[in-house]
């Protein structure tokens, strides 16, 4: 329904009525938005990159041919800005390879936070996940891309992408296990 | 990693509330996009060659034709020349046709260069003015 949706209004912007646009922006913004805050780490850079992204998306509108969904294609243009960008800033993009995991976090504990506090801890330790891992669970997650979508995303293989989806995941329960640590210190 | 741990986990991302970029983000795209169309219509719309391409072409062709008939017919414009002023117009003639004869043997090789200039100038005055296009 939603891949429905998408065509239709880009079909209506391929058609000259650039007005249909505004709905893409809409879905996706705070997704790019995110994966671009992630990465260059300041608000008004990320909106820029963001924008950028969203204006690159458009004037390419016309080689989308509709094979895989828009929002694989949109992240690929999103997650090449933002490597470029940091290329260009001589900034360091750090990587699943640079973390060390520890080997204990193979559960998600999250027993000890209040349900209602939950989303607010898992936010807290995505924000603390490297960028591509970041990028990794968002896109697995949170957009319900597939294995095969992300490797589009990241130009990784599918093989890879899966073993650094591992990892990404891992490290994700190692860091709330030390949140819920540092949770209970506070309370105690 | 089991199938319900990631059940448990994409629950809890999808009820994360992501970063958002404010308020007027989608106008401020909207804009950029309706600008930059403004702009590649404006580019469209102007003509790719201008008035100062067709007044240097008159101007080359007139010059290669005026080498032209120098060359073909000087013989004969002497001739004129001389059947006009025959005796005044002696020296000037003479000085007017050395001056032509040694345009005319310009060798083909400056020629040559000369148009690539001009047409390197040329592409290169388009590619700069239209360079939205070619971005």
């Amino acid at each position: 329904m939603e891949q429905k949706d998408d065509i239709y209004y880009i079909e209506k912007v391929k058609a000259g009525q650039t007005n249909y646009f505004s709905y893409i922006v809409e879905r996706y913004q705070d997704i790019v938005f995110s994966i671009a805050m992630k990465v260059l780490k300041n608000r008004e850079d990320a909106e820029e990159m963001a924008q950028e992204s969203f204006i690159k998306a458009y004037k390419s509108l016309h080689t989308f041919k509709g094979n895989a969904k828009f929002s694989t294609w949109l992240y690929r243009i999103t997650y090449n800005n933002c490597i470029s960008e940091v290329r260009k800033r001589k900034m360091h993009f750090t990587s699943t390879d640079d973390v060390q995991i520890a080997d204990e976090a193979e559960e998600m504990n999250l027993d000890g936070i209040p349900e209602e506090n939950r989303a607010q801890a898992i936010k807290a330790a995505m924000d603390k996940l490297p960028e591509d891992e970041y990028t990794l669970i968002l896109l697995y997650y949170f957009e319900e891309q597939s294995i095969e979508e992300i490797s589009k995303v990241t130009k990784l293989s599918e093989s890879n992408t899966k073993v650094k989806l591992y990892r990404a995941r891992k490290k994700l329960y190692t860091i709330l296990n030390e949140l819920m640590k540092d949770e209970l210190y506070t309370i105690l | 990693m089991n199938e319900l741990e990631d059940i448990k986990l994409k629950a809890l991302l999808q009820n994360m509330k992501l970063e958002n970029p404010g308020t007027g983000f989608t106008v401020q795209v909207m804009n950029k996009i309706f600008e930059e169309n403004s702009v590649l219509e404006k580019i469209k719309s102007e003509k790719v060659l201008g008035k100062g391409f067709w007044i240097i072409s008159i101007l080359f062709i007139v010059l290669l034709a005026a080498i032209f008939f120098v060359n073909n017919a000087g013989v004969q414009t002497d001739s004129q020349i001389g059947q006009l002023l025959p005796e005044a117009g002696q020296g000037l003639s003479e000085g007017y046709q050395s001056f032509f004869s040694k345009l005319g043997t310009l060798p083909l090789s400056i020629a040559g260069i000369t148009i690539a200039v001009s047409v390197l100038i040329f592409i290169d005055k388009f590619i700069s003015s239209n360079s939205k296009i070619f971005a």
